[in-house]
């Protein structure tokens, strides 16, 4: 094991620690595709996704356009004895507001469209310059980590099984559509989901990394 | 400090500790942020016995008036009907989506309940530094991570079925005030589950002890 050393401090860099563990591995050099495993728990240590800045920018940029068009078009529509109510996502964020829940109101605004927009438009930040090659600003790194922790946070997800729950708990009590709103956000669980596994954090650290 | 000791020592026992966002390491005495990314690195995370504990206390407690009060009222012309979690999932029953049914007893009772019992477990096994398989506790806290934004389901189907169903006379539902406690127990019990160092769960009695050798060696 051979540490480079810098002026003020050794460096371990051909070392990693596993997360899940914090077993000590060597680094190892990975073919396009590869990812290591950690010897006592299985966490995945590293991976090496191919064409990740690419490949993770398409997704964030289809899922910015699915999120702002999910806000401002119907989400769902029911008619019952000649009266229509049409909803769109932030009616019913409002909707709690207007029940004295505010607070319930405000979380459920930021766990369905804030957190998921602020995901998003972070990301796309970083990899829109990375894409450009611009020059590496430590703002890009603040963004990156904070894209990084929002990830559980942000539940799009949920909210489209709890949206399916709703429509099968009155589907017997009125005639129901879905407008475009609901494919949009049905669309981006899609979409977040290819961008987790486009996703390599390893490669996108090793072009932000501040000692190059 | 031979090749011979990775796969074999942590990062710890050697005096290392790794950053947690970009997975840099460097000296556990070494308090300057991150080379590479310029996050805080810190060997654990803070009092994590401690916050897990606080956090998971509030879960619970909220927990109790989430099952008790009602989380939904419908006012129709069948009179007013209040909905708690439980009567929620049997209505389901009673109008036979028995599928429908099956996901909301899940995410809602299962799933809270069950990570109530393991992070009450992975909890109490850390702080009695109990003898207990590293591998299964691993898994349990990877199952907790996991499951625990799935229980939000019930809470975003109150919000959905409050703001469509105003039809005035014939129909109208409001949240009940359950659903705040329910949320607080969800995002609570996240937060505990969060706080939790998987790194920990693999730190028994004996590792500890050859820790603070490992630490004495280096520094």
């Amino acid at each position: 094991m051979t540490f480079t050393s810098s002026n003020q401090e050794v460096s371990f860099d051909n070392m990693v620690a596993c997360p899940g563990c914090d077993l000590l591995h060597h680094r190892r050099a990975l073919a396009l595709g590869e990812y290591a495993q950690c010897e006592r728990c299985n966490d995945v240590i590293q991976t090496c996704k191919s064409h990740t800045v690419d490949r993770s920018l398409a997704a964030t940029l289809a899922g910015l356009v699915l999120l702002l068009l999910s806000l401002f078009t119907p989400f769902l529509s029911l008619s019952r004895a000649g009266i229509e109510s049409s909803i769109s996502v932030l009616d019913a964020v409002q909707s709690l507001w207007n029940s004295q829940m505010r607070w319930l109101g405000l979380a459920t605004l930021a766990l369905i469209v804030l957190l998921p927009l602020g995901r998003l438009v972070l990301m796309a930040y970083v990899l829109l310059r990375l894409r450009l090659r611009r020059k590496v600003r430590q703002s890009m790194r603040l963004a990156f980590r904070w894209a990084v922790k929002l990830e559980p946070w942000a539940m799009a997800d949920i909210f489209m099984v709890g949206v399916v729950v709703s429509l099968v708990k009155i589907s017997t009590l009125a005639k129901l559509s879905v407008g475009i709103a609901f494919w949009a956000l049905l669309a981006l669980v899609g979409v977040s989901w290819l961008i987790n596994s486009t996703l390599c954090k390893d490669t996108i650290w090793a072009r932000l990394r501040q000692d190059q | 400090m031979g090749s011979a000791q990775t796969g074999s020592v942590t990062a710890r026992e050697i005096g290392l500790k790794s950053c947690s966002s970009c997975g840099r390491l460097q000296k556990i005495d070494n308090d300057s942020p991150c080379r590479w990314c310029g996050a805080t690195v810190l060997l654990r995370r803070p009092m994590s016995v401690q916050r897990t504990w606080a956090f998971l206390l509030v879960g619970m407690i909220a927990y109790i008036p989430a099952n008790i009060l009602p989380i939904m009222i419908t006012d129709s012309y069948e009179g007013l009907r209040e909905d708690t979690i439980l009567s929620g999932v049997f209505s389901l029953i009673g109008t036979e989506d028995y599928f429908v049914a099956v996901v909301v007893f899940v995410a809602s009772i299962c799933v809270p309940v069950g990570k109530f019992l393991i992070i009450v477990l992975l909890a109490i096994s850390l702080q009695f530094e109990w003898d207990m398989s590293e591998h299964t506790r691993h898994r349990l806290h990877a199952v907790t991570e996991f499951i625990g934004r799935w229980s939000m389901i019930d809470v975003f189907v109150v919000a959905v079925l409050a703001a469509l169903i105003q039809l005035g006379a014939i129909m109208t539902i409001t949240p009940g005030i359950g659903v705040n406690a329910f949320a607080v127990s969800v995002l609570f019990t996240m937060l505990a589950a969060s706080s939790l160092d998987p790194r920990m769960l693999w730190e028994t009695q004996n590792a500890c002890n050859a820790t603070d050798r490992g630490e004495s060696a280096t520094t």
